[in-house]
């Protein structure tokens, strides 16, 4: 009987965890979920696996899984221009479009990082670890992401629903060794 | 966690001893009661990556306790070996208890460096930042 109990209180907090919208609550779930799990392990009789199953579920995976998001969270903007600007906050105020794009990041509980470059994109796409990559002429703006990357899918749909008078260009590079996301 | 709370640092403070003596009886006593090397290994890694969330600025000697693993690894081989050639041939009780006990203190003490160093490893060298 206490037995069916749990393991219905994992399956509810399985959906649970997957449910969230933050992803650190999903981590605490799943720190909760195996903690359950490991107290089944014990009401069937298996107290050995129901150690280990306590320390490295609830213990070690979270603490990665949580270091793991704060590695994932900032978020490096590489921004190049054509003509030679003189004052970063000039530029940023100038163009809405890197101040909408700062914001929406924010609002997904990401840090983002712009790191403007005097290089040439093609050195900046060639040499630097990038999230986003933005090259921004007179007419065109080009933004080159990771294929893999699932915030850059995140990051197109907002750009072309409130952005889409401006000439965008999105680019896709394959994963590579230097431009990891 | 970059901003890290008084509360946290000082009741982990307080923890480590029990954390401690936990996983080395675990270790010590695995051959009688549930636990063993493996559980007892990674309470004591516990204790090095709770350090973590105590002081998340500084790293700790990775060298110092790859080379302890691979001793440990060495050791782990070279002690079985030893034990089925040097032991009589009707080896008595106490003997046995004897080898349980040095084998799971040193497979615990493996797994603790081992994910010790993964740990490290992951918080401090790969990835951004």
């Amino acid at each position: 009987m206490i037995e069916d109990i749990f393991l219905i209180t994992l399956v509810i907090l399985a959906i649970i965890a997957l449910n969230t919208k933050k992803l650190r609550r999903a981590v605490v779930y799943l720190g909760v979920f195996s903690l359950v799990s490991s107290f089944v392990y014990l009401l069937y009789g298996a107290p050995d696996v129901a150690i280990a199953e306590a320390i490295i579920g609830s213990t070690i995976t979270t603490v990665l899984y949580l270091v793991a998001l704060r590695k994932y969270k900032v978020f490096s903007i590489y921004y190049t221009n054509d003509s030679n600007f003189q004052d970063i906050r000039l530029l940023k105020s100038e163009s809405p479009f890197l101040y909408n794009l700062e914001t929406f990041l924010v609002k997904r509980e990401m840090e983002p990082q712009i790191i403007y470059s005097r290089e040439p994109i093609e050195t900046v796409l060639a040499q630097e670890k990038f999230d986003l990559a933005i090259h921004h002429t007179d007419q065109d703006i080009w933004i080159y992401g990771c294929a893999e990357d699932y915030q850059f899918d995140a990051v197109e749909d907002y750009l072309l629903t409130n952005h889409g008078d401006l000439n965008l260009h999105l680019m896709r590079c394959a994963e590579g060794e230097d431009n990891e996301a | 966690m970059t901003d890290h709370s008084e509360i946290i640092s000082r009741i982990t403070g307080l923890l480590y001893p029990f954390i401690l003596l936990f996983g080395f009886y675990l270790i010590l006593n695995g051959h009688a009661s549930p636990g063993g090397g493996f559980q007892g290994g990674a309470v004591l890694a516990s204790v090095f990556i709770t350090r973590y969330l105590v002081e998340p600025d500084r790293c700790i000697r990775l060298n110092t306790l790859k080379t302890a693993e691979k001793t440990l690894f060495v050791c782990i081989i070279l002690y079985p070996a030893l034990f089925l050639f040097v032991s009589p041939a009707n080896h008595s009780e106490l003997l046995n208890l004897i080898y349980l006990i040095v084998m799971n203190f040193l497979i615990g003490l493996k797994v603790c460096s081992g994910f010790t160093i993964i740990f490290f490893r992951f918080a401090f060298f790969e990835g951004g930042i």
